[in-house]
């Protein structure tokens, strides 16, 4: 992973340096952000802290050459945390430099792909890694080394990537809060694919936008991004086990006016397993609440699988978002996931507001409610918590 | 001596057209010229700047850039691409719109953090644009398709004779009940009051700085905002406009958005 990243910086490295440097031209900007948690139930179910402190940093570069026909795009990440080793990294989400032709677009180097239309459930979104160390619910991703050629025309884009490369997973450490019921052995990783991280995955995706519908269908194989984790029972830790993977998936929204409608749904097969996954649901927003300039916008999105193991097989979540579309942009996300299958459920909050023109505030919540004992959430029962975040951006 | 006739009679014609021409057709008729006035721009792309003011005198600066086409449909709207700059923390967002003339728009918006362009609903062109008070609907608030129109007079205003003219909305989702504006003799509008959806005065939309563009097309480079009820102030300029300067069509397309953004 690391020579990956070497090669890449050499790479642009190199690339810029056999341009004019000085007829650069360029944009940096980027954000430095404190955060500091509590948890309200005390030093949790593994003996961790009840507060803890931690700086993120993310840096953006990118340059254009050759007429604005190539780019070079450099975003970084970084993490320092009190208490989790694992929260202490160096990311290069992109690290990438593109050229532009009449309809291809080529590309190479460390990317960000989102594929999905959900807010919640991203059941579809397959060619980043996950960063669990960050954010539990996976959405936070770790940058992907990859070769892509894109092709469009009137009738929608062709994206064809090639990823030499396999990111692993990351898992908050035995001191990391929330993390899971016992700790992941990162040096016991195995992979069902011979050639390991080393196997060259690829993935293919056709989108288009008819009207009101914005399509995708993809089709991806290579190492499953999510491992099997079983229990060593020597080590009494997690080894990670990469299965090989194949998902066809079709992703659609149906924009309505103030309605939208989504759904994601995929077949897979996983080592030798074929599974089905649907997830989707609609948002509305209600304009111009009470004669103010307020939105209140409902969202409402529900997750099927057919695997009895995966932890959104049932799964549904309810959320409000309220903007002011006030000058300091306040906004409140308000929501609830129930596990719909035992009695789990979890209560977030997420409040922003702009203090100034370069600091913004963040509030966070997370609220456990009842949570089955048989539900993998179970390890982090105890760790409701608040979040305060403070953003300065240059 | 008959072709004579024959062209006094197409002249009288005419001018018995023109003077049984209602006040509803005049207005119309303004305001159509006024906006083909501003028509054959190709495509545009300028900087722009916006000073938020709160009724204590508190500014706030907003900066994106933007482009714009031309739609080659005349019963279409045009597209644009704005580049959110400023206030930071949404710097490198980018926001695409296909707009319709009395339908909702086609958006996109592409947010850096998440690496994701999402289409977002945009029922809401009566919204606040960036917490200013300026909304959506008002970047095409010169597209007559959008409105009925009346003639109601001639009126001195800042020391020429405008045209006075009401326009009501034909968008159901507006945010106005009715417009009252000065368009001067040289089809340029200079002032615009707005009413809202309760029939009251909710802000006046002064234009200023006209400048003459490529010879032909009069662009208010200043739009000066006052609301009336709660008391702010917006002032949008546009900087480094430029017209016909060839932009690729595609940029226009969702599938440009990555590569635009930046």
């Amino acid at each position: 992973m690391i020579y990956i990243k070497i090669l890449n910086f050499a790479l642009i490295v190199t690339f810029i340096f056999s341009f004019n440097v000085n007829a650069l031209e360029y944009k940096l900007y980027g954000l430095v952000q404190p955060e500091f948690s509590i948890f309200t139930n005390g030093d949790g179910k593994h003996h961790q802290s009840k507060n803890n402190y931690s700086l993120f940093t993310k840096g953006n570069f990118i340059s254009y050459l050759d007429e604005r026909d190539a780019k070079i795009t450099i975003s970084a990440i970084a993490r320092y945390d009190e208490k989790d080793s694992e929260r202490r990294y160096i990311d290069f989400q992109k690290l990438k430099y593109e050229q532009y032709f009449e309809n291809y677009t080529f590309k190479i180097g460390n990317e960000i792909i989102f594929w999905g239309v959900n807010e919640s459930f991203n059941i579809i979104d397959i060619i980043n890694q996950s960063n669990l160390a960050e954010d539990m619910t996976g959405t936070k991703k770790l940058g992907q080394p990859l070769l892509s050629l894109a092709y469009d025309n009137n009738y929608g884009t062709i994206d064809l990537y090639l990823m030499p490369y396999f990111i692993e997973r990351k898992f908050p450490s035995k001191n990391g809060r929330p993390r899971l019921a016992l700790e992941v052995d990162q040096n016991s990783i195995t992979y069902e694919s011979s050639s390991k991280e080393q196997k060259l995955d690829f993935a293919l995706r056709y989108s288009m936008v008819y009207d009101d519908y914005d399509i995708g269908i993809a089709h991806f194989h290579g190492n499953n991004r999510a491992p099997q984790l079983n229990i060593n029972p020597s080590t009494l830790k997690f080894n990670p086990h990469y299965t090989t993977l194949s998902q066809t998936s079709l992703d659609i929204q149906a924009t309505k006016g103030a309605w939208l409608y989504k759904l994601e749904a995929l077949s897979a097969k996983d080592g030798n397993e074929r599974h089905l996954g649907v997830a989707g649901g609609f948002e509305y927003t209600f304009y111009g609440i009470r004669d103010s300039q307020s939105d209140l916008g409902l969202v409402i999105e529900y997750s099927f699988d057919d695997r009895n193991s995966y932890p959104f097989n049932n799964d549904s979540v309810a959320a409000l978002r309220w903007t002011k579309n006030d000058i300091n942009s306040t906004s409140l996300l308000a929501g609830m996931f129930i596990d719909m299958r035992g009695n789990s459920n979890r209560f977030i909050a997420e409040y922003e507001q702009r203090i100034n023109n370069n600091v913004k505030l963040f509030i966070d919540a997370t609220f456990n409610g009842s949570i089955d004992s048989q539900d993998f959430t179970y390890a982090f029962e105890e760790d409701s918590v608040f979040s305060i975040k403070l953003a300065r951006y240059f | 001596m008959n072709k004579f006739l024959l062209i006094l009679f197409f002249v009288m014609f005419v001018n018995t057209n023109l003077l049984s021409e209602d006040n509803f057709e005049k207005g119309l008729r303004i305001a159509k010229e006024s906006y083909e006035s501003t028509r054959g721009y190709v495509d545009s792309e300028s900087d722009q700047l916006m000073i938020l003011v709160d009724p204590k005198g508190n500014e706030v600066i907003r900066e994106i850039s933007g482009k714009t086409l031309e739609n080659d449909d005349p019963n279409d709207g045009d597209k644009s691409i704005i580049f959110f700059n400023k206030p930071k923390d949404v710097e490198g967002t980018v926001m695409l719109s296909h707009t319709h003339v009395n339908d909702d728009d086609d958006q996109w918006l592409y947010l850096p953090a998440l690496g994701r362009v999402k289409r977002i609903s945009s029922s809401n062109k009566s919204g606040s644009f960036m917490g200013s008070e300026i909304a959506f609907e008002d970047f095409s608030g010169n597209d007559y398709r959008k409105y009925e129109w009346e003639f109601i007079g001639e009126e001195e205003y800042e020391g020429e004779i405008c045209y006075k003219l009401v326009s009501i909305p034909k968008y159901k989702n507006s945010g106005y009940t009715k417009r009252i504006g000065f368009t001067d003799k040289l089809l340029r509008p200079r002032m615009i009051e707005y009413f809202d959806r309760k029939g009251e005065l909710l802000k006046t939309l002064y234009f200023e700085d006209y400048q003459l563009y490529n010879d032909k097309i009069w662009n208010a480079d200043t739009f000066r905002v006052v609301n009336h009820q709660n008391k702010n102030k917006t002032i949008y300029k546009w900087i480094n406009r430029e017209l016909n300067v060839g932009i690729n069509k595609k940029d226009f397309e969702k599938s440009s958005l990555l590569r635009l953004a930046d």
